[in-house]
């Protein structure tokens, strides 16, 4: 390019560069698969853990959730570690990074309070969630994240009229189809 | 023949730079440079231009040991991208 730095364009061609240029600056959204998949499997085994400790008759089921914290570390880590090694940040990414971590914050508010509503949350979880996956599945133009969001929404409809043990056996098939499966699909796509 | 055409912009490199800065947040050196597949030193003088225009900050820090150049387009840079643009089309239409 550099030969003709100084060599007039015709108008079509400086379109053309413009087209080619904003082609080549486009995001690559496919190291997000770690994000899905280290949160599919915590929040699976919190659902399944969750179930099989509450058949067991153990008295603080819900202590299982506590390793969304270190999950929330560890997403935090891979997040910043992403950051400083892409050379490019492009508007995509940024609304992407804050649309998780407002619904991580989210997520986070609900659990903390949720003895006040009886933690009655399960419903209301699955329809958050569905927000963030339909939309990143719009913007990065990947369908099994869309069908993710939608299927959350379905469950939280579901959902809403079922007992707390079957919630938490539809939440992780939920999970299994929101995030598991489209994070899998992610991933296979970045090795090919 | 293209009065109107910012002189600074009608150039391949600088407006492929402009181009690739307008479409994302920010973007560093290297990765400019092989979007570009121009030389570090060209680059590194047309980058130059465009920073002492006004239309792109250049901020300079270090990962590591090794030193880091960043681009950001500027709103002077949007405005003056925009008005290139439009010449464009109005070229075009005539």
């Amino acid at each position: 390019m550099e030969k003709s730095v100084e060599k007039g364009m015709e108008p079509n061609q400086s379109l053309e560069l413009i087209a080619a240029m904003i082609y080549q600056a486009k995001g690559n959204f496919k190291h997000n698969a770690i994000h899905f998949l280290l949160w599919g499997w915590v929040v699976l085994i919190g659902n399944v853990g969750m179930y099989f400790l509450i058949q067991q008759g153990v008295k603080a089921p819900y202590m299982i959730w506590l390793i969304t914290l270190p999950a929330a570390a560890l997403s935090a880590y891979f997040g910043y570690r992403q950051g400083k090694q892409s050379r490019v940040r492009t508007h995509l990414d940024t609304i992407y990074m804050w649309l998780w971590i407002s619904y991580g914050m989210v997520i986070f508010t609900l659990l903390f309070f949720g003895h006040t509503i009886n933690y009655q949350i399960n419903p209301v979880i699955l329809l958050f969630s569905s927000v963030p996956t339909f939309i990143s599945g719009i913007t990065i133009r990947f369908k099994p994240l869309v069908i993710g969001g939608i299927l959350f929404w379905i469950s939280s409809i579901i959902c809403f009229s079922l007992s707390l043990e079957i919630q938490l056996l539809l939440s992780a098939f939920a999970i299994i189809c929101g995030y598991l499966i489209p994070g899998y699909l992610l991933r296979a796509k970045k090795d090919n | 023949m293209f009065k109107d055409l910012d002189p600074l912009l009608h150039s391949q490199l600088r407006l492929g730079v402009m181009s690739i800065l307008i479409s994302v947040e920010q973007a560093e050196f290297t990765f400019l440079k092989e979007k570009t597949n121009a030389t570090a030193g060209n680059l590194s003088v047309q980058l130059d231009k465009l920073s002492e225009a006004g239309y792109i900050k250049i901020e300079k820090s270090f990962r590591g040991k090794k030193p880091l150049t960043s681009c950001k387009i500027t709103k002077g840079g949007v405005k003056a991208f925009e008005e290139y643009v439009n010449s464009l089309k109005s070229y075009i239409k005539k």
